[in-house]
C-alpha cells in the first residue's frame, strides 16, 4: 500500500473527528491553562494591585508597585546580579562545554565511562550542588581554601566577601550545568559528516583551523539554541541562590526568582511580588527575542 | 594531552562527590578540623542515624519518590495523547499548538506562584499529592511533548493503518500498535521527568508546607537556611542527606545512561 495514501485515509477518519481531537489534546491543555497560562496573566493583573493574602481585598493602585520597585535596591541590585549571573554563566557554559565535547568526541580508553560521569552534575539536585558547594566554600574548614592555602598561601572569604560570593555562586552554576551543554555540544559535533575533515586535510587545513573554518560554523545554529535555552532557564534560577547564600552577603548574590519568592511569601506582598514577576517576564522575553533572532542569523548564513 | 584534560575533567566533576560522601561518613567533630582531612579517618554512620532521628528522613523519602513517579507517569501520559494529535492528526493549527506548547516553556516558573497559591488555596489542593503531581506534570510537559512529537512522526503510517482495516478501534490501536514502537521514547522521557521531579524544589517548597507532604529537596533546603546556635550549618547532617538524595539518581544514570542521553539530546539536534 503506498505511504502517501495510508497517510491521508488515517489523518482524513481522524481530522473529521473533532471531538477525537479535542480528548486527546485536553489533559495537555488543561494543565498548562491552569498552572501556567493562568497564573501568568493573573501575575500580570495583580501587578497593578495592592495585596496582602491576611488582608483580603485587592486594592487598584495602577504604577504604585512599579513606580515603587524602581527605587527598591533590593530589586535593581537583583536585577542587575540576574543578567550578570546568567551572561557569564552561559558564556563560560558554551566555552567550557565546548572543550568537554571535543575531549567527549575523541577516541580514548574508558570513554564510555567518562561520558556517564559527564551525566551526573545534570543528573543530581541543584539544592545538593548549592549545599555542597557552599561546605567547600566555607572560609575556615572549607577544602577550597585549604587547597589555596597550601598552593599559594591565600584565604578567600568567599560567601562573606561581596565578589567573592558572586563568583562562588557562578562557578557552582557553571559546575553543575556545564556538562549538560557538553553533552548537547558533543551530540552536534557527532552530526558532522566526516569527509568535510578529510576535504578539509585535502586542503591543508591543521586542526586548529578545521575547527574554526568547519566545525564552528556547522554547529553555530545548536550553540545558539543551546545558548538561547540556557539564558531563558537560568534567569529563572531559585535554588542555587535560595540554598547557597539566601541572597547575600547584603544584596550581593540576589537574584529576580528568589525576590520574587521572598517578597510573596515572607513578607506577604502579593501584588508587589507580581510586579517584580513582570520585570522577570519582560527581561526574559527580551532574551528570547534576541536569541531567537541569533538563531535566525546564523541558520540563514549556512 | 589528552589524558590530561581527561584526568582534569574527572578531577573536577567527581571531587565535590568524594567531599560530600566523605564528610558524610566523617564523624562531626572531626569536620571542623584545620586543615580538613583528606580521607576516611574515624569511618562513622554516626550523621545518617542522627539524621533520621532529627527528621523524618523516611516520610520525605517516600514523598518524594510518589510525587516524583506520580509527575512523570502523568505526564509523559498527557503529552503521549497530545503529542500524537499534533503528530498524527495533522488538523489545522497543529503547528501553532505545538508551538504555544513549546515556547510556555519559556514561562518563568516563579513568576505564576502568587495566583497559582490562591488558585490552590481556594480549591483545597495545597498539601494534597494530585495538587503536587499536577503542577510538576504541567511544568515538564512542554519540554515532553517537543520530544515526543518527532518521535511520533517518524513512526510509518502503513503500520496503523493496516491496524485499523483489522478493524482496530483507537484505545486498542494505541495498546497494541502505537506504545510498544513508542516504548524507548516513552520510557526515556519517564526517566528524565522522573529526575527532574526528584529534584524539583519551588513547588512542593510552596505547596507542600504541612510535615508529612515534604519531599527531600524542602527537607535538605530547610537543614541549609535554618538558623541554629552557633550560626554554623550542620554540614555532618547536610553530607548525609545529599548522599541519600545523590544515591537513586546514580543508579538511574547508570543504568539509563544511553536511554537519558538519547532524550536530551533529541530536541537540540534535530
Amino acid at each position: 500500500m503506498p505511504a502517501r495514501a495510508a497517510r491521508f485515509r488515517l489523518t482524513q477518519r481522524m481530522r473529521r473527528n473533532a471531538t477525537l481531537i479535542g480528548l486527546l489534546l485536553l489533559p495537555a491543555i488543561g494543565l498548562r491553562l491552569f498552572t501556567a497560562v493562568y497564573p501568568f496573566f493573573n501575575t500580570i493583573w495583580l501587578s497593578f494591585h495592592d495585596w496582602n493574602p491576611a488582608f483580603p481585598p485587592q486594592q487598584f493602585v495602577g504604577l504604585k508597585n512599579f513606580q515603587a520597585l524602581t527605587r527598591d535596591i533590593a530589586v535593581t541590585s537583583s536585577i542587575s546580579f540576574t543578567i550578570l549571573f546568567v551572561v557569564v554563566s552561559t558564556l563560560l557554559e558554551i566555552a567550557l562545554g565546548m572543550a568537554i565535547a571535543l575531549i567527549l568526541n575523541r577516541a580514548f580508553f574508558g570513554r564510555g565511562a567518562v561520558r556517564a560521569v559527564n551525566l551526573i552534575p545534570w543528573a543530581i539536585p541543584m539544592v545538593v550542588a548549592a549545599v555542597g558547594f557552599r561546605w567547600m566554600y566555607d572560609t575556615q574548614y572549607g577544602i577550597i581554601n585549604d587547597l589555596l592555602h597550601r598552593t599559594i598561601g591565600v584565604k578567600v572569604p568567599w560567601l562573606v566577601d561581596f565578589w567573592g560570593a558572586r563568583a562562588a555562586v557562578i562557578a557552582t552554576n557553571v559546575w553543575k550545568s556545564t556538562p549538560f551543554v557538553g553533552l548537547v555540544l558533543l551530540a552536534a559535533l557527532q552530526g558532522i559528516p566526516q569527509d568535510l575533515y578529510e576535504a578539509g586535510r585535502v586542503d591543508g587545513t591543521n586542526r586548529i583551523s578545521a575547527f574554526f573554518y568547519i566545525t564552528l560554523p556547522l554547529i553555530m545554529p545548536q550553540i545558539v539554541t543551546i545558548g538561547l535555552f540556557m539564558v531563558v532557564w537560568q534567569l529563572a534560577a531559585f535554588d542555587l541562590v535560595f540554598a547557597m547564600t539566601g541572597g547575600g552577603p547584603g544584596f550581593a548574590t540576589q537574584v529576580l526568582a528568589y525576590r520574587i519568592y521572598q517578597v510573596a511569601f515572607m513578607a506577604l506582598n502579593f501584588g508587589y511580588a507580581s510586579a517584580i514577576s513582570m520585570v522577570l517576564f519582560v527581561v526574559v522575553g527580551v532574551a528570547s527575542v534576541i536569541g531567537l533572532a541569533l538563531f535566525r542569523k546564523v541558520e540563514v548564513s549556512l | 594531552m589528552l589524558t590530561a584534560a581527561v584526568l582534569a575533567f574527572l578531577f573536577v566533576v567527581l571531587f565535590p562527590f568524594y567531599w560530600i560522601v566523605l564528610s558524610s561518613f566523617t564523624p562531626k567533630y572531626e569536620l571542623f578540623t584545620i586543615p580538613p582531612r583528606y580521607w576516611f579517618s574515624n569511618f562513622t554512620l554516626e550523621n545518617y542515624q542522627v539524621l533520621a532521628e532529627s527528621i523524618p528522613l523516611a516520610r520525605y523519602f517516600v514523598n518524594s519518590l510518589l510525587f516524583a513517579a506520580g509527575s512523570s507517569v502523568v505526564s509523559v501520559a498527557a503529552a503521549f495523547l497530545a503529542s500524537y494529535a499534533l503528530a498524527r492528526i495533522q488538523f489545522r493549527g497543529a503547528n501553532v499548538v505545538f508551538i504555544v506548547f513549546v515556547m510556555s516553556l519559556a514561562l518563568p516558573q516563579v513568576g505564576g506562584l502568587v495566583p497559582l497559591f490562591e488558585l490552590f488555596k481556594n480549591t483545597n489542593l495545597i498539601n494534597t499529592y494530585h495538587g503536587l503531581v499536577m503542577l510538576m506534570s504541567s511544568l515538564v510537559l512542554p519540554f515532553t511533548i517537543w520530544i515526543l512529537v518527532p518521535f511520533l512522526r517518524q513512526i510509518p503510517y502503513e503500520i496503523e493503518e493496516a491496524a485499523i482495516i483489522d478493524g482496530a478501534r483507537l484505545p486498542q490501536l494505541f495498546w497494541f500498535i502505537t506504545l510498544p514502537i513508542m516504548r524507548p521514547a516513552l520510557v526515556t522521557m519517564l526517566i528524565i521527568n522522573f529526575i527532574i521531579a526528584w529534584n524539583e524544589l519551588i513547588y512542593p517548597l510552596v505547596f507542600a508546607t504541612s510535615g508529612s507532604n515534604k519531599t527531600l529537596s524542602v527537607g535538605l533546603v530547610e537543614l541549609a537556611v535554618q538558623p541554629t546556635a552557633g550560626g554554623g550549618r550542620p554540614w555532618d547532617l547536610l553530607s548525609a542527606m545529599s548522599v541519600v538524595m545523590i544515591v537513586p539518581i546514580l543508579v538511574l544514570v547508570l543504568f539509563f545512561q544511553r536511554l537519558i542521553v538519547s532524550g536530551l539530546t533529541r530536541g537540540a539536534v534535530k
